[in-house]
């Protein structure tokens, strides 16, 4: 089997419920389910919950993790462990898996843009890079996917830029830039300087920038992924992966529904499943898929018990005992379920997952020995992955 | 469109094209024919023969070192010009006594002293107020790092009164062996990678007692010693049996951030322990620190991420928008509140990040990023933030809030606006090679005159965008 090329990640900030995606239990009580129901999706015998249509259409692209389990319920904390596989502590901070995969994959890539590329905000609260710095920090895009014009921080120029006037700053610039130490302690520094300004322009004027020109897909592709931030992010890492870009993550905030839960996750959940069920779709019919690993999921999931009382009225508060995760693509294989939870979705009856194991598959299916060295600038001899503390690896859903 | 818009809002039409200096657009057509100036050597701007930096340069170093801001033109203006032959010594005095000066190298402190709400060290923010306010303390007033330092080794008490018991909180490892590590880190400049374990086990020993209990307080916790208190006999082991270590290790980091990870090292005379504000002036005050840096040796390093924040802010008048997100709900920072004042390390921006602010993880001296990157100058060429910011600098008076002249004023003289410009983002006045090329733009844009509707303030903040790309600016020279 061929390493995957690229990865999307698909990040539901806030810790999405179980119930009210994957792992949906239309036999419980009102007090778990909400009273919303289950549907049939086109692979027999798997459910989704009624939210997710567009997705329940095309579940045999992925597979569905029902048993993810860790200990972790604040945010940040958990956010730490699904993105390393670790714990705090130590005295050293670990980088996101989106990182190492990136820094592995840095050789084989031949792009302009960096190799790691975050639509459109970082997670904030949590440092992507860790101890490998900011020369390993991801390109993170800002701007509107959705806008007229996707102006992505520093790579597509803000309006009233014209490409002469660019020309004439440019050209300002190498006439006014004169301090230029030519050997000595600040020799390296100025060379250092103009190579990345050399970089900086190569991506900025080369083909890179035209990756973020949505326009240039056909109008109803841009429809079906729906007219909306979401949506367009979605085509624009179908059109990172299709450049080459190693890793690229999708920041969806808005999941952390303490309250009022059922009428926040509907309004995200349509959105997001148009946006998630194209992308597959277009990544199979452009014959992207089985060389992209796409994954869905946040930090945690939610109590399965609702809140309906003062102060939640309906809500859902943090819960990692048990929650769902989405992998396709990329040697994964599609129409499975991993996994099974108990009638409430409260805990894993079969097959934990760890965020290690899981972690770890993505790893291994990217061609990364988990166990293998994780270069630092702290002089240690570190693995990747600390062991795992769930059933191991997702290797029944390995193609 | 968006050009239609930009000439419509800032063109000085033909009422600016009309106070345009005569004799310069003389200078300018004659120039026409000629081939485009060749960049002369300029390295006087920079040095002097003897090697030693210029006043232009010197100014603005000890501006960014000790204040952590690049000075106003006023002030570059005040101390190029003064003709006080102690003039250094007086800036340096001047500034050491400043208000920035205290806010910039606490800022520093509590970088090393891992101060920051959230994970992975989690103080959250009622500590983290008190502690940066104890450790702002320790700056302003000349405390030395030795009772800096006992002070928070033998601290008892709560997180939200007693500031100091905020050191044994603030480390991701809160037992002994974490707390001998971070104060093997903090006082003798030993990284947990290198610290033997014997040092290790002793230190650890006199904090075995050290315990943390919670209140009913959300978030309040005291920091208590359960059985004989031997942190004492730490401080001893610290502060006298390893006394030079300590100072050494002391100066040694204020003379990393000064001169950086090359610098060389150098001993503390008589294993004198002093405060910031003493260490500082003496290596503000030598010979070594007024060498040049084009051929003089001296180091140059990349601005600091907060001080560029600052100072993008204060050249164009935009304001910050910093947001805490614990505790929930989010609070806000004032849109004035300078960027090396935040006290918090948890509250950041995308901006902060890219430039290496540090995540105060580790408290480790290389957390704090000075490379530069492909990213980083990307954004200064492109991004909306760095757009919208020079957007601003079209403000419609003729003089600034400080009575000088503003160099974007559509009405000002183009010499005028090249040496405010100059002055304002570079400490200096151009050169005559650099006055040419300026001119020799802008008679390119507005063919020698003709074209009316070429936009003077949008040649302004291109000029002003240039300035901001280069590495004088970008770098502490």
């Amino acid at each position: 089997m061929r390493p995957a090329k690229s990865v999307i990640e698909i990040w539901l900030w806030g810790g999405p419920s179980q119930l009210e995606t994957f792992d949906p239990k239309p036999n419980a009580s009102r007090d778990y389910n909400g009273g919303l129901k289950s549907i049939p999706t086109n692979v027999r015998g798997t459910e989704l919950h009624e939210w997710w249509p567009r997705l329940a259409g095309c579940a045999d692209l992925y597979s569905i993790i029902r048993s993810m389990t860790h200990r972790q319920f604040g945010h940040e904390t958990a956010t730490y462990l699904m993105q390393t596989g670790r714990l705090p502590g130590g005295g050293e901070v670990f980088p996101a898996l989106g990182t190492v995969i990136a820094q592995a994959k840095r050789r084989e890539y031949k792009g302009d843009l960096p190799p790691s590329v975050i639509l459109t905000r970082p997670k904030g609260r949590f440092s992507e890079v860790g101890f490998l710095g900011v020369e390993a920090a991801p390109l993170v895009t800002g701007g509107r996917p959705n806008a007229p014009r996707f102006a992505v921080d520093g790579i597509v120029p803000p309006d009233g830029i014209t490409s002469q006037r660019a020309k004439e700053r440019f050209e300002l610039l190498s006439k006014l830039d004169l301090w230029h130490p030519k050997k000595g302690v600040n020799a390296t520094l100025v060379s250092e300087f103009d190579i990345a300004g050399s970089e900086a322009r190569r991506i900025a004027e080369g083909d890179a920038a035209k990756v973020f020109d949505l326009s240039a897909e056909p109008s109803a592709l841009r429809d079906e992924y729906g007219r909306n931030d979401i949506g367009q992010s979605m085509l624009a890492a179908r059109r990172l992966v299709e450049y080459g870009v190693p890793y690229v993550t999708v920041n969806l905030s808005g999941w952390d529904s303490h309250k009022r839960h059922f009428e926040t996750m509907k309004r995200k959940s349509g959105e997001t499943d148009a946006a998630v069920a194209t992308l597959l779709k277009d990544l199979k019919g452009k014959g992207l898929l089985d060389s992209t690993i796409v994954w869905m999921g946040g930090e945690f999931g939610r109590t399965p018990k609702v809140g309906w009382e003062a102060p939640w009225n309906g809500g859902r508060n943090h819960y990692a005992k048990c929650f769902s995760t989405l992998v396709a693509g990329g040697g994964f294989k599609g129409g499975c379920v991993v996994g099974e939870s108990d009638e409430t979705a409260s805990v894993p009856v079969s097959r934990p997952v760890s965020p290690q194991d899981f972690i770890g598959s993505i790893y291994e299916l990217c061609g990364i020995d988990p166990e293998g060295p994780l270069p630092n600038n702290v002089g240690k001899k570190l693995p990747i992955l600390p062991p795992s503390t769930g059933g191991g690896r997702l290797k029944e859903i390995y193609a | 469109m968006e050009m239609t818009f930009t000439r419509r809002a800032f063109l000085g039409g033909a009422t600016a094209l009309a106070v345009w200096p005569s004799d310069l657009w003389g200078a300018a057509k004659k120039g026409a024919k000629k081939r485009n100036p060749l960049p002369p050597d300029l390295t006087s701007l920079w040095e002097k023969p003897d090697g030693t930096a210029t006043d232009n340069v010197m100014v603005r170093r000890m501006y960014l070192d000790i204040a952590g801001r690049i000075p106003t033109e006023r002030e570059a203006q005040d101390y190029v010009h003064s003709k006080n032959p102690a003039k250094r010594e007086a800036l340096v005095m001047k500034l050491l006594e400043s208000k920035d000066f205290v806010d910039y190298w606490t800022m520093r402190f509590c970088d090393i002293l891992r101060v920051k709400s959230e994970f992975p060290i989690n103080l959250w923010p009622n500590a983290v107020y008190v502690y940066h306010a104890r450790i702002r303390s320790f700056v302003e007033s000349g405390e030395t790092w030795e009772h800096f330092g006992r002070a928070l080794l033998t601290s008892q008490g709560s997180d939200f009164r007693d500031a100091e018991v905020n050191f044994f909180r603030a480390t991701d490892r809160r037992n002994p062996e974490g707390w001998a590590e971070a104060a093997a880190q903090t006082f003798l400049g030993i990284s947990p990678a290198d610290l033997d374990r014997k040092r290790k086990t002793s230190f650890a020993d006199c904090l075995s007692n050290v315990r943390i209990k919670n209140t009913r307080e959300w978030k309040e916790e005291i920091v208590y010693v359960d059985g004989s208190d031997r942190r004492p006999e730490l401080c001893d082991m610290i502060f006298l049996q390893n006394r030079q270590a300590v100072a050494d290790a002391f100066l040694m980091r204020l003379r990393r951030w000064i001169f950086g990870p090359s610098a060389p090292v150098k001993s503390a005379a008589d294993s004198k322990i002093t405060g910031v504000r003493g260490a500082l002036r003496e290596i503000m005050l030598s010979p070594e620190y007024a060498r040049g840096s084009v051929t003089g040796g001296f180091p140059a390093r990349r601005l600091d991420a907060e001080i560029l924040d600052d100072a993008f802010c204060s050249l164009s008048g935009a304001t910050r928008n910093y947001q805490s997100p614990a505790p929930e709900p989010f609070s806000f920072l004032p849109p004035e509140r300078q960027t090396v004042c935040i006290e918090d390390g948890s509250i950041s921006s995308g901006f902060l990040s890219l430039f290496g602010r540090p995540a105060r993880d580790t408290g480790l001296t290389d957390e704090r990023g000075g490379d530069v990157t492909a990213k980083q100058r990307l954004y200064l060429f492109n991004s909306g933030d760095i757009h919208r910011k020079l957007g601003k600098l079209a403000v419609p008076q003729w003089k600034m809030a400080d009575g000088s002249i503003n160099p974007y004023y559509k009405n000002t003289p183009m010499p005028k606006r090249a040496d405010g410009i100059y002055w304002r983002i570079l400490s200096r006045s151009p050169s005559e090679y650099e006055r040419k090329v300026i001119v020799n733009m802008w008679r390119k844009r507005s063919n020698g005159g003709k074209n009316r509707r070429a936009n003077h303030g949008e040649m302004m903040r291109d000029v002003a965008w240039s300035l901001i790309n280069t590495k004088e600016f970008l770098f502490r020279i």
